[in-house]
């Protein structure tokens, strides 16, 4: 086993522990990126598995896959993350409306 | 229909230079005046407090859009007949208020627009700008199919019923096409007028750019994939 399969192993155990722990109350999530993660880890110790999948879907080299799957998987992920922040500033907008309408309310009121 | 319940919504972002004289001149309409401040830090408050308007304060700088539907929501709980959009860099003409109110008052529309293109519109847009707004209406065509003479003119006027419908998403300069989206959902009739909009070197400085046309049409694709 070389020196970079090692510290990939490493960093992929690393990360199923985090989810884990972090995900024990949504299980279905957590048991999807525990399986994703344990995946990875098969690649990395037999490289040449991501190899023989790739020459089936017509591209050339085992690495080249998972760069392009990475490439998806992440611009899916900005476009949850986005979805995410609008999210947050509309919650953050009805606040602020919320409390300029009081404000000027009473205001008025006490005026 | 009493011009009491006639509101003028003015949203405010560090105006302080022309805020009051805008103020002044639309106090002597027999409307009333909501000015948003949309977390102005350069004394707009104080300026404008010994003025008899409805000033609301957004503690933090939100966008056009977002004080816009401060406002409305604010005017709706006044139970407000119609309200007129004004923008507060000076560029817009107080007396072209009567005109965008008519076809309300009438029963003709739910919504009017003022216009920069149509006949009888005095404008001194300048040759960047408006192939930039022309650029805008094709992007509006391409996602509301509404073909209007002018996109993005903040200068508008909604009756009681558009009014409660009115819900605005886009925070920002987008906000201007979610009308579009608007009429297409409610089914709104409106109208554009021809209007007068002078551009001095202050708006000019102010006004949109023309990166602000791209970031405008990603958030109205992003508006269309999560809303």
């Amino acid at each position: 086993m070389s020196t970079v399969q090692i510290i990939l192993i490493a960093g992929l155990l690393l990360i199923i522990a985090y989810i884990y722990l972090r995900l024990r109350s949504a299980m279905v999530d957590a048991i999807v990126f525990i399986l994703l993660g344990l995946v990875g880890t098969v690649l990395v110790i037999f490289p040449d598995f991501t190899t023989r999948i790739a020459n089936t879907i017509g591209i050339g080299r085992g690495a080249d896959m998972i760069f392009y799957f990475s490439i998806l998987f992440f611009g899916f992920v900005c476009l949850k993350l986005y979805a995410r922040v609008r999210k947050l500033e509309q919650q953050l907008t009805k606040i602020i409306r919320d409390i300029a309408i009081f404000q000027a309310e009473d205001a008025r009121t006490n005026s | 229909m009493a011009s009491r319940d006639t509101y003028i919504l003015i949203p405010a972002y560090n105006e302080a230079i022309v805020i009051r004289g805008v103020l002044e001149s639309l106090l002597k309409l027999p409307y009333q005046l909501i000015l948003i401040d949309d977390g102005s830090t350069d004394g707009t408050e104080a300026l404008v407090k010994d003025l008899p308007i409805h000033y609301l304060r957004h503690h933090i700088n939100m966008g056009q859009g977002a004080a816009l539907q401060t406002g409305f929501t604010y005017a709706r709980r006044r139970n407000a007949e119609m309200v007129i959009c004004f923008d507060a860099d000076g560029q817009h003409d107080p007396n072209d208020i009567p005109l965008l109110l008519a076809p309300l008052v009438n029963g003709e529309t739910d919504i009017v627009f003022g216009s920069r293109f149509m006949k009888g519109a005095v404008t001194n847009i300048s040759f960047a700008r408006r192939c930039l707004v022309h650029m805008a209406r094709l992007v509006n065509f391409f996602f509301t199919g509404l073909w209007l003479s002018d996109a993005h003119n903040g200068l508008r006027a909604l009756n009681q019923e558009a009014l409660a419908q009115t819900k605005l998403l886009e925070n920002h300069s987008a906000h201007a096409s979610e009308f579009l989206f608007l009429i297409k959902k409610w089914n709104w009739k409106w109208k554009e007028v021809p209007v007068h909009i002078h551009y001095s070197n202050y708006s000019r400085r102010k006004g949109a750019k023309p990166a602000s046309g791209f970031k405008i049409f990603i958030d109205l694709t992003l508006h269309k994939l999560f809303e």
